[in-house]
């Protein structure tokens, strides 16, 4: 793959070859082409699928590295020193010798630093590297000529740079022959030496940007318990990785803090550290504190702490923080997740539902330049999708569509009763729908619209006006009574946002968390449990507040085009791994 | 300094109530005016007011029947007691900025400066035909003018009879200053938004009870704005650092909190379990461990703003979770730190509060660069004139001249601590937090720690036994705690691997020792068990830039910025006991 991809550059270098009359320069090329040639080796194969052999071998090269640094009198020197950062010297040296080879400027010094890969020899006492670093690359030129040390040292010092290595490089900044931004080293010392053998890194960067479609397959490190097990390396050799997992997130996060800030929303914390896990509907962790001896449980969801700071004056509050939830983990779930929750006193979910529009499709311009994406909905193997994220964004009523799609009679005044609770049961017998028990009146309804309406929404749709059964927290309807305010957005047939009128009745609220306590009774074990210490908040008096809550993993997977919430995740949880050897790579 | 507290705000409301009885009177009297509840009614002087203030619960209760009945009386006048959204024009705020020219009894035309604003009534006088409400939202107070006349039909009576104070109200109608000057809305209508069912508590009696501050912040919040403000800057103070760190090149990486080994500090971490994996989880105690693996991984500048879990007791400088920023940058030393911690904090020092100089708890702290920077052993030397580096080994030798030194007065804490010391190293720290640390009022960072109390930090360049790191303290407290890191993984492991071994030795002594005294129930500090980050040390045997790494404390940094004595008066929900 990468020997195919870097043909038309070989063919120029041997092209350059047949012209050149210099012998140095007849060297440098012929050095250049080798490296190219040679330099591919398969990456070695790494975590579980590692052959004993391949194993042996890693741990020959730990040991051989580890010797090797023994005989060092400080491997991990105290002082580095650099003047520019790696991206900083190739802008300003490309702009600056744009359109010349072969030139050295020898009178300016520079210092990089970075990690040393992609190492290659000329044979002639030259030696080549790629110094990689924050997402950027520049060519090492270290020849024993321009170098402090003597010709012998020169060879032995570099026969021990491995790649992997850290290493600081103070010389000149200058353009080979065939035209490569270069430093042509003085001085070349290694900081951190890299102990393991490292895989190889795919030559060419990337082309990735968010909202496009992308191709594991091409990495070089494809293994994905290793790729996730240990970040660090997935980080140094498949370059989309920090476009994924860090830059991309932290340009989501850094866009919704802007554009809540710019609408006057405060950013606060609240515990993640309860005395009772409510707000939402999830089995929660629980922890121990030893010298108050008091059950804790981690949050599943901010919701009650900030209504209660609404209730405390703070009329526009955000929070962007972690949830946990004690569940299983599969390609969407992590027991840990980052979510945005906002309120705004004074709203209903009129209002909240155009913010959020406004918030994802501004949200999908910014970062990708148009409202459309690509995602691999059906897996890499297929063709990616489109989705459409261009406003206003459909609306479904919940209660009318399904009546209608599923030929219902629904009527959401009396879902209460036992009569609609067989209803639905026999319309989910009648189109063959799953719904394992218990078999309570909101999860039966949950089961059909994720049959009949969730697969509707590929592009961002608005599922609106859920009964009250299904939505503890949220107001009653102003005009249709047995509904609610409420709204989920659906992306892509997932649900990635949940929004209300917030319910601000302290009785009705009680009321809300009592019928919620019969069906923990009925064996829902995640129906939500009462927080008093919330109602007694609502007592005081609420104003009429509009809530959205969304995750930003499910966020960022949708623009990373990632089907897997652990590629978003820098440190995803992981299963134990007794079985396997401590500290074998 | 607590007792200067104390005093300060108990002469408040002293002056406060001279100011306030009169029209607090009024207002009691309206918002029951057609009850029965004896108890409510106030009478004339301090004394009684703070007898009815700490309202008890058969008085709340009666309040909340009565207004139980009021939601009930609004909703059969058609009216909703929980409204579902109020358009306002302006915050309070706005309006007393927009409207500061209007002269005494000067009116707009209602026509063509109608305003909108909604928010809780927080005060509120009723005569015959008038009502001046105040009005309180995010920004500010506004006085609410309501006049028979103005307002349609019952309107007005429903205001006197239906609109307690806690209730929350949108208003429209124009702007007036009043005769007496107040700036006011005009109201030609309002609707009640919430109705509250809970008496609010007398501004100043409901800060007596520490315990229900904390338990019901939302209450505090609403009686004592001050509180508000101090979230408001909290919040102001996190957007900074941010801003700041970002405007270096920082980026935010997210780290996990459950962690299968709690490592990168030493403290006793909470314990989980996760079931379907069918394994304890920590909570993490640290950052650092996993930003380091950002370094490993060639990213040369991150950060996070995290929260951090420690299973330890609770006090006014300790709460179990807490919130630190924590920041790495590659190829630099603590030298670098120590800048970046002055910019950090004299930023968020000009973002709250436009100046360097500033109050805590009476003393005057001056923040203006650079600031003091000496090393351990010479704040020691100066404090105590013992020079630790003369002892060479002689550890028994340096904790005579130290107990000589520190004279006979040493609290018997403090001697069986020296005591206790195992090298010297611990001797001279434990001397630096007993002697130095309470005087370093003014920002000082204190340099090269000894190595064997900094096993994630570098080995000094130049003193052997010291490491390069230090701490920053403000006010006598730890506000930062930063070194050049630990690049070297055969040293790393040496040293967290003899953490582990000293850990495991104090456990197993002090199990021993819970056997003999039979009822000592309570668990020892050290029976928590600690476990080596193997991840950790060969992700460094992949090779670690040298980086320089700093923690900083941003509860309590918010604190000093704020003039809290107390984490508690930072966190919004802090951790609290039980209630009985």
């Amino acid at each position: 793959m990468a020997a195919a991809e870097s043909t038309p550059y070989l063919e120029e270098l041997r092209r350059l070859l047949r012209m050149a009359e210099h012998p140095s320069t007849i060297g440098l090329i012929s050095s250049e082409i080798r490296s190219l040639e040679i330099d591919q080796p398969p990456p070695p194969r790494l975590g579980k699928e590692a052959s004993p052999a391949a194993e042996e071998a890693n741990q020959e090269y730990y040991e051989n590295r580890l010797n090797y640094i023994a005989t060092l009198q400080n491997p991990y020197p105290h002082e580095s020193s650099v003047s520019k950062t790696i991206t900083e010297y190739v802008n300003e040296y490309e702009a600056l010798l744009m359109d010349q080879q072969g030139v050295h400027l020898e009178n300016i010094t520079e210092s990089l630093a970075g990690m040393a890969m992609r190492q290659r020899s000329s044979g002639t006492g030259c030696f080549f590297y790629d110094l990689c670093g924050n997402g950027a690359r520049v060519q090492i030129y270290a020849s024993a000529r321009n170098s402090e040390m003597v010709r012998s040292e020169f060879l032995m010092f570099h026969s021990n740079v491995k790649r992997g290595d850290i290493v600081n490089v103070t010389g000149f900044p200058g353009k080979t022959m065939v035209g490569q931004i270069s430093i042509f080293a003085r001085s070349f010392v290694v900081l951190a030496p890299c102990l393991h053998m490292m895989p190889t890194v795919n030559p060419r960067g990337t082309e990735w940007s968010p909202g496009r479609p992308r191709n594991p397959e091409t990495y070089s490190l494809r293994d994905q318990e290793t790729r996730y097990r240990k970040r660090h390396l997935d980080l140094r050799t498949n370059p989309d990785v920090e476009h994924i997992v860090i830059d991309t997130r932290s340009e989501i996060t850094f866009y919704i803090r802007q554009f809540l800030r710019n609408r006057q929303f405060r950013e606060v914390d609240t515990p993640i550290l309860h005395t009772i896990a409510s707000g939402a509907t999830a089995r929660p962790f629980m922890t121990h504190h030893n010298e108050l001896d008091m059950q804790l449980y981690m949050r599943i969801a901010p919701e009650l702490y900030l209504k209660q700071l609404v209730v405390g004056g703070i009329e526009r509050v955000f929070e962007i923080g972690k949830q946990f939830r004690n569940e299983g983990i599969d390609l969407t779930h992590n027991p840990e997740f980052t979510t945005c929750e906002f309120y705004q006193a004074y709203a209903d979910y009129n209002h909240m539902m155009e913010l959020t529009q406004e918030m994802f499709s501004g949200m999908v311009k910014e970062l990708t330049g148009g409202y459309k994406i690509m995602y691999h909905s059906n897996g890499f193997d297929k063709d990616p999708i489109q989705i459409d994220f261009t406003p206003p964004f459909r609306r479904i009523d919940m209660i009318e569509e399904l009546n209608k799609f599923a030929n219902l009679k629904i009527n959401p005044e009396d879902l209460f009763s036992e009569e609609a609770n067989n209803a639905l049961k026999a319309a989910c017998n009648k189109y063959g729908i799953q719904c394992p028990p218990p078999e309570t009146t909101a999860r039966l309804l949950d089961k059909l619209v994720g049959h009949f309406l969730e697969e509707q929404c590929v592009n961002p749709s608005f599922i609106i006006n859920h009964p009250e059964i299904m939505s503890p927290l949220a107001k009653g309807h102003r005009s249709r009574p047995g509904l609610t305010e409420r709204f989920e957005l659906f992306v892509n047939k997932h649900e990635l946002c949940d929004g209300y009128t917030e319910l601000n009745n302290p009785i009705v609220q009680r009321q809300r968390f009592a019928n919620q306590l019969k069906d923990r009774q009925s064996g829902d074990d995640e129906a939500m449990p009462l927080d008093e210490g919330f109602c007694r908040a609502l007592e005081y008096g609420m104003p009429p507040t509009g809530g959205v809550g969304f995750g930003i993993d499910r966020l960022c997977m949708l623009l990373t085009d990632s089907l897997n919430i652990k590629e978003v995740i820098p440190f995803p949880t992981m299963k134990p791994q007794d079985q396997q050897r401590a500290g074998s790579s | 300094m607590d007792a200067v507290r104390l005093w300060s705000l108990s002469s408040q409301p002293l002056k406060q109530l001279i100011r306030t009885t009169t029209t607090r009177l009024v207002v009691r009297c309206c918002s029951s005016s057609s009850t029965t509840t004896g108890g409510l009614a106030p009478k004339a002087g301090g004394r009684s007011r703070r007898l009815s203030a700490s309202t008890s619960t058969s008085d709340k209760d009666a309040v909340r029947a009565i207004r139980l009945n009021k939601v009930q009386e609004l909703r059969s006048k058609g009216l909703e007691p929980y409204g579902y959204s109020w358009d306002r024009t302006h915050s309070a705020n706005q309006l007393q900025h927009v409207y500061k020219h209007l002269e005494n009894g000067e009116e707009t035309k209602p026509e063509e400066d109608g305003v909108s604003i909604a928010g809780r009534i927080v005060a509120r006088r009723a005569f015959g035909k008038l009502a001046f409400l105040t009005l309180r939202d995010d920004s500010g107070t506004i006085q609410l003018y309501c006049e028979k006349e103005r307002l349609s039909d019952d309107q007005f009576d429903q205001l006197k009879g239906l609109v307690d104070i806690g209730d929350i109200v949108g208003a429209t109608g124009s702007i007036k200053r009043t005769e007496k000057g107040e700036l006011s809305v005009y109201v030609s209508s309002f609707a009640i938004l919430t109705k509250s069912l809970l008496p609010l508590p007398d501004k100043y009696h409901g800060l007596t009870d520490v315990d229900k501050r904390y338990r019901q912040r939302y209450v505090d919040m609403i009686a004592n704005p001050e509180v508000a403000d101090v979230f408001r800057k909290r919040a102001k103070v996190v957007s900074e650092i941010r801003k700041t760190v970002e405007s270096f090149g920082f980026i935010e990486v997210e780290t996990p909190v459950l962690q299968g080994a709690a490592g990168g500090a030493e403290a006793r971490p909470f314990v989980t379990y996760h079931n379907s994996l069918g394994r304890d989880l920590y909570l993490r105690i640290a950052t650092e461990l996993h930003l380091k693996r950002m370094l490993v991984g060639g990213f040369e500048k991150v950060y996070e703003i995290g929260r951090i879990f420690r299973n330890e007791g609770i006090s006014t400088r300790h709460n179990p979770e807490f919130t630190t920023i924590e920041m790495y940058e590659a190829y630099s030393d603590y030298e670098s730190m120590m800048n970046m911690a002055e910019e950090i904090v004299t930023q968020c020092a000009l973002a709250v509060h436009g100046k360097l100089t500033l109050d805590y708890q009476g003393v005057e702290i001056h923040l203006e660069r650079p600031w003091r920077r000496e090393s351990m052993h010479n704040l020691v030397k100066e404090a105590t004139g013992i020079t630790f580096n003369e002892f060479g080994n002689d550890l028994q030798g340096a904790k005579e001249v130290t107990l000589k030194n520190l004279g006979a007065d040493l609290d018997y804490k403090y001697k069986s601590s020296i005591e206790a010391c195992s090298s010297i190293g611990h001797l001279l720290n434990e001397v630096f937090e007993i002697v130095v640390e309470p005087k370093l009022v003014q920002p000082t960072f204190v340099l090269d720690y000894p190595i064997e109390i900094s096993p994630l930090a570098k080995p000094h360049r130049r003193h052997a036994g010291l490491t390069e790191r230090f701490e920053l303290f403000i006010c006598g407290r730890e506000l930062a705690n930063a070194f050049s890191e630990l690049t070297d993984p055969m040293d790393q492991r040496g040293r967290l691997e003899e953490q582990v071994r000293q850990h495991n030795e104090k456990r197993s002594a002090a199990i021993s020792e819970m056997d003999g005294a039979e009822d000592k129930r309570e668990e020892n500090d050290e029976s928590y068990e600690v476990t080596l980050d193997d991840d950790f040390l060969t992700a460094l045997e992949y090779g670690m830039p040298p980086a320089s790494g700093m923690g900083l404390g941003i509860d309590r940094l918010v604190m000093l910025l704020t003039n809290s004595a107390s984490i508690r008066d930072v966190i919004a929900f802090p951790v609290l006991k039980i209630q009985q």
